[in-house]
């Protein structure tokens, strides 16, 4: 499992026009929670998931990526919601976040979920990459950059 | 005739390809008489990559690991009993750091010929860093690869022998 295996374009946002953390992790879980028809009550238990972990220590990384994530009950398939802020959010790192990548996986594939948050983290160590990502304009552009 | 190698590796990595490449390894172990090794490689590499990045804190990381030596333990249970269900032997390892740098150093120490891999994921990128641990493997193994595409004859063969 890579993430370009898990990457849909109907689970992009550009922009992400939330402006707070809570505001990011809310846009984020309810564009899966969308895509996935999920009824409120479970949208709710995810973001507050999400919160939860957030709250033991922020998932912001050093170059402007943060990547809030939880294990689930009942999630067969993992997923990945990518999502570009116009303008760097504060989200409890050193530095202020431009790009979110919020990974949902099964409670049962722990394999699968590090391999997914490392193939996240390892496309993003490069600063080109990571560039290029928070510059996109559009869905299809932050798409074509990992298919290119 | 006789196979062109003795020692064959499959590496085991939980995904249904894997599993795959499990059958085959038996069928094709038992067919040539040749050792059958599986390896499990417990990623310790990125777990220590996620806790430095503070994508994991180390509670998380503790969890994780723990999960992950069970997974493997679990996986390499039912490689033993599905080769030991068609009479095969296989010596089973688990080890712990990077998969492709683990698989690499066992194939040099065991003088494996042969290594089994399944999941080989379809090209979606040329970025480097997109690159998978078993695409990995399959560009730097030291001895020929067969890469076990993940089929349901592959299920039904091994139901029959």
């Amino acid at each position: 499992m890579d993430l370009c295996n898990v990457i849909k374009k109907e689970l992009i946002i550009v922009p992400l026009t939330a402006s707070s953390k809570d505001g990011i992790i809310e846009s984020l879980v309810n564009k899966y929670a969308e895509y996935k028809h999920l009824t409120a009550e479970k949208t709710a238990d995810i973001i507050d998931e999400i919160k939860k972990r957030e709250s033991l220590g922020s998932t912001a990384m050093e170059n402007g990526i943060a990547i809030p994530h939880a294990k689930l009950e009942g999630v067969e398939e993992s997923a990945v919601v990518i999502g570009i802020s116009r303008l760097p959010v504060d989200f409890g790192g050193e530095e202020k976040t431009k790009v979110f990548f919020l990974v949902l996986a099964s409670k049962n594939n722990p394999s699968e979920h590090v391999q997914l948050l490392a193939s996240i983290a390892r496309a993003c160590s490069s600063s080109v990459f990571v560039r290029l990502l928070s510059g996109a304009k559009s869905v299809t552009e932050v798409y074509e950059l990992f298919f290119d | 005739m006789i196979a062109p190698f003795s020692d064959i590796l499959v590496y085991l990595d939980g995904s249904e390809g894997s599993l795959s490449a499990a059958m085959y390894s038996i069928m094709l172990a038992k067919s040539t008489n040749a050792n059958l090794h599986a390896l499990y490689v417990v990623n310790t590499k990125a777990l220590g990559d996620l806790l430095n990045a503070h994508i994991f804190i180390d509670m998380e990381k503790n969890e994780y690991l723990e999960d992950l030596v069970k997974d493997s333990e679990r996986h390499l249970r039912h490689m033993k009993k599905l080769a030991l269900s068609k009479d095969c032997e296989v010596t089973v390892l688990s080890v712990e750091g990077a998969p492709h740098a683990e698989v690499m150093k066992y194939i040099k120490e065991n003088n494996i010929d042969l290594l089994l891999l399944g999941s080989i994921n379809t090209i979606h990128s040329r970025r480097e860093e997109l690159v998978s641990e078993t695409d990995r493997m399959l560009r730097t193994s030291p001895c020929p690869v067969l890469v076990v595409k993940d089929d349901e004859e592959i299920w039904d063969k091994f139901e029959e022998i």
